[in-house]
């Protein structure tokens, strides 16, 4: 039985800083996994080395079984999985369904010359995370916060993912996006994706998650339901005291 | 992506004109436009390179050098048929291409910009050193062999070329592929992070970019009869094709051709005024302010004019 995502003893070392810290966990299928600590945990650089943006330091990184070491990202992204940033990254001259579309294309460069877009699946994707058929000619720059952590969902969503990292999706939004990007992912998840979530946003977090892992230092300090990581002491004080 | 009436309308409409110019320009007008159209085609291969993905190329006389001189070495020292000649040159332009794109794999922005610059200068100190009895050394070479004669055939061949490839490049460019070039120059990681293989995309961009340089290079050598490194490997010949593609608006292939036009004439009607750099300073300076007013070049000054004209049957916007 493997797991969508299995990560085994990580550890990632910047110079002397131990960014990640001999961490394994695992999200099962179809579960939604909340990831969090204070800034500077080490959330990020978690992200970044499932992707394969940065290359772990020892330890192993299992994507449905397979270890995605060697892997390049769009290899990883063909194995389905793929992530949002913390600060959006949108093509900033093209529009709505443009920047969907890189999202859609083939990873080969015949079928991209041959091939042409598929508009209606650009349109239906655009229209599930909550953008209006207004919104689907404006470039980035027109667009709001929560619309463009919108986009970067579908573009991900486009890539054909079943395991969606999210990075800080809450971050810079108003109550009434943050109610929107919420109900978008309880969606998601019932139409049967997995998630690793990063939010400091622990209201929103909450209602979201199986289960929470917070880590400290690179270092797991404590996992469990969502009441139980709360409660846990090392939580109180390294992180919640602090916030 | 669709193509639209208007787009065989326009199309159609640039052939005509470029099949009519003939009839109604003197000779001399013609010799210019000669040069115009293969400074067509070197900014549309700057274009598809540069324009799209954000990689400046300041060595594109490097390109258009190696296709030139390999051509008119094989014609000229080996009598090699001009018809395997010129494949053979858009061959080794295309490594060339390959050797260019190498340090893409590493740097960016203005740190590739000087390494392909490099590349250039490179080049012109090669020729005078190796094997100058093959290269012509500084003085280059004469008497190679030409395709045309006149300056009538001379205007044909340039501008079948010239349109052939810019309607190539267009088509290639409306594809998924131009805008996941596009994507590039834009965000490169958000590319890789679409699934998409940036080095893939980058190498094709290269090797595409190169071909029509080659080509270019090639054909233009075939019609001059000879080449001058000093003229070929120059700053000055760099900055026109840049500027070509800009002005006209890069990122578009028509975009340069009307750049590569207008600049043309431009220096052709400042010539009789002023003969010498003071020129390179006011076409500098007119393709500044030319810039700054419209980043988005000649193309997009003239759409703005075409809705401004018919903005009462259009509602979309041609994309
Ligand atoms: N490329 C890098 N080079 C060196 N150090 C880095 C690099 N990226 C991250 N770090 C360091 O690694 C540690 C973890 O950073 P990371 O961005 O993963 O934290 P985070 O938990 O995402 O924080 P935040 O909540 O602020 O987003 C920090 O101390 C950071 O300075
Ligand atoms: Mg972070």
């Amino acid at each position: 039985m493997s797991h969508p995502l299995q990560i085994d003893k990580l550890v990632k070392r910047f110079g002397g800083l131990v960014a990640t810290d001999n961490l394994s966990f695992t999200v099962e299928q179809g579960q939604s996994v909340g990831l969090i600590g204070p800034n500077g945990a080490g959330k990020t650089t978690v992200f970044a080395q499932i992707m394969g943006e940065h290359r772990q330091t020892s330890g192993s990184i299992r994507l449905y079984g397979k270890d995605i070491g060697a892997a390049s990202t769009p290899e990883r992204i063909r194995l389905g999985v793929s992530r949002t940033y913390q600060v959006p990254r949108p093509f900033a001259e093209m529009t709505v369904l443009e920047n969907i579309r890189v999202g859609q294309m083939p990873n080969n460069l015949w079928q991209m010359i041959r091939r042409k877009p598929q508009h209606e699946k650009e349109v239906e994707l655009a229209l599930s995370v909550g953008f209006l058929p207004s919104d689907l000619g404006k470039t980035p720059g027109e667009l709001s916060m929560g619309d463009l952590r919108k986009l970067e969902m579908a573009r991900t969503m486009a890539t054909g993912t079943s395991v969606m990292l999210l990075d800080e999706v809450f971050a810079g939004l108003t109550v009434a996006e943050i109610a929107q990007i919420a109900s978008l992912i309880q969606q998601m998840r019932k139409d049967g994706m997995t998630f690793l979530i990063v939010s400091h946003d622990l209201k929103a977090l909450e209602p979201l998650v199986d289960k929470v892992i917070a880590i400290n230092y690179g270092a797991r300090i404590a996992e469990g339901t969502f009441a139980e990581v709360m409660n846990n002491a090392d939580v109180r004080s390294s992180y919640l005291g602090a916030a | 992506m669709g193509l639209r009436w208007y787009h065989f309308a326009l199309w159609a409409a640039f052939i005509a004109i470029m099949v009519a110019i003939p009839e109604f320009v003197s000779k001399g007008t013609l010799r210019i436009i000669i040069f115009a159209n293969f400074l067509a085609i070197f900014a549309i291969s700057w274009d598809v390179l540069s324009g799209r993905t954000g990689y400046i190329s300041f060595g594109h006389p490097f390109l258009i050098g190696i296709g030139a001189y390999t051509s008119a070495i094989l014609t000229k020292r080996f009598d090699v048929p001009i018809e395997w000649a010129i494949p053979a040159a858009v061959v080794m332009t295309m490594i060339g291409g390959i050797i260019v794109f190498l340090p893409a794999l590493r740097i960016k922005g203005s740190y590739f910009a000087l390494v392909t610059l490099a590349f250039m200068e490179l080049t012109y100190q090669l020729v005078q050193v190796i094997r100058p009895d093959l290269t012509g050394g500084t003085r280059g070479m004469s008497g190679v062999q030409t395709l045309t004669r006149g300056a009538l055939n001379g205007y044909y061949l340039s501008a079948s070329l010239m349109v052939t490839i810019a309607l190539s490049m267009w088509l290639l460019m409306r594809t998924q592929l131009g805008t996941a070039l596009s994507a590039i120059g834009m965000n490169e990681e958000s590319v890789r992070g679409s699934g998409l293989s940036t080095t893939k995309l980058k190498l094709f961009a290269f090797l595409t970019s190169a071909f029509v340089a080659g080509l270019g290079g090639a054909f233009y050598v075939h019609y001059l009869g000879s080449i001058a490194p000093r003229a070929l490997f120059d700053i000055n010949f760099l900055f026109t094709i840049i500027v070509a593609a800009l002005i006209g608006g890069a990122s578009t292939i028509i975009g340069p051709v009307i750049g590569a036009f207008f600049l043309t004439f431009l220096l052709e009607y400042l010539r009789p005024y002023l003969p010498g750099a003071e020129r390179y300073f006011i076409y500098g300076l007119i393709a500044l302010l030319l810039y700054m007013y419209e980043p988005k070049g000649i193309i997009e000054l003239l759409r703005k004019g075409w809705h401004r004209l018919f903005s009462r049957h259009s509602v979309e916007t041609p994309s």
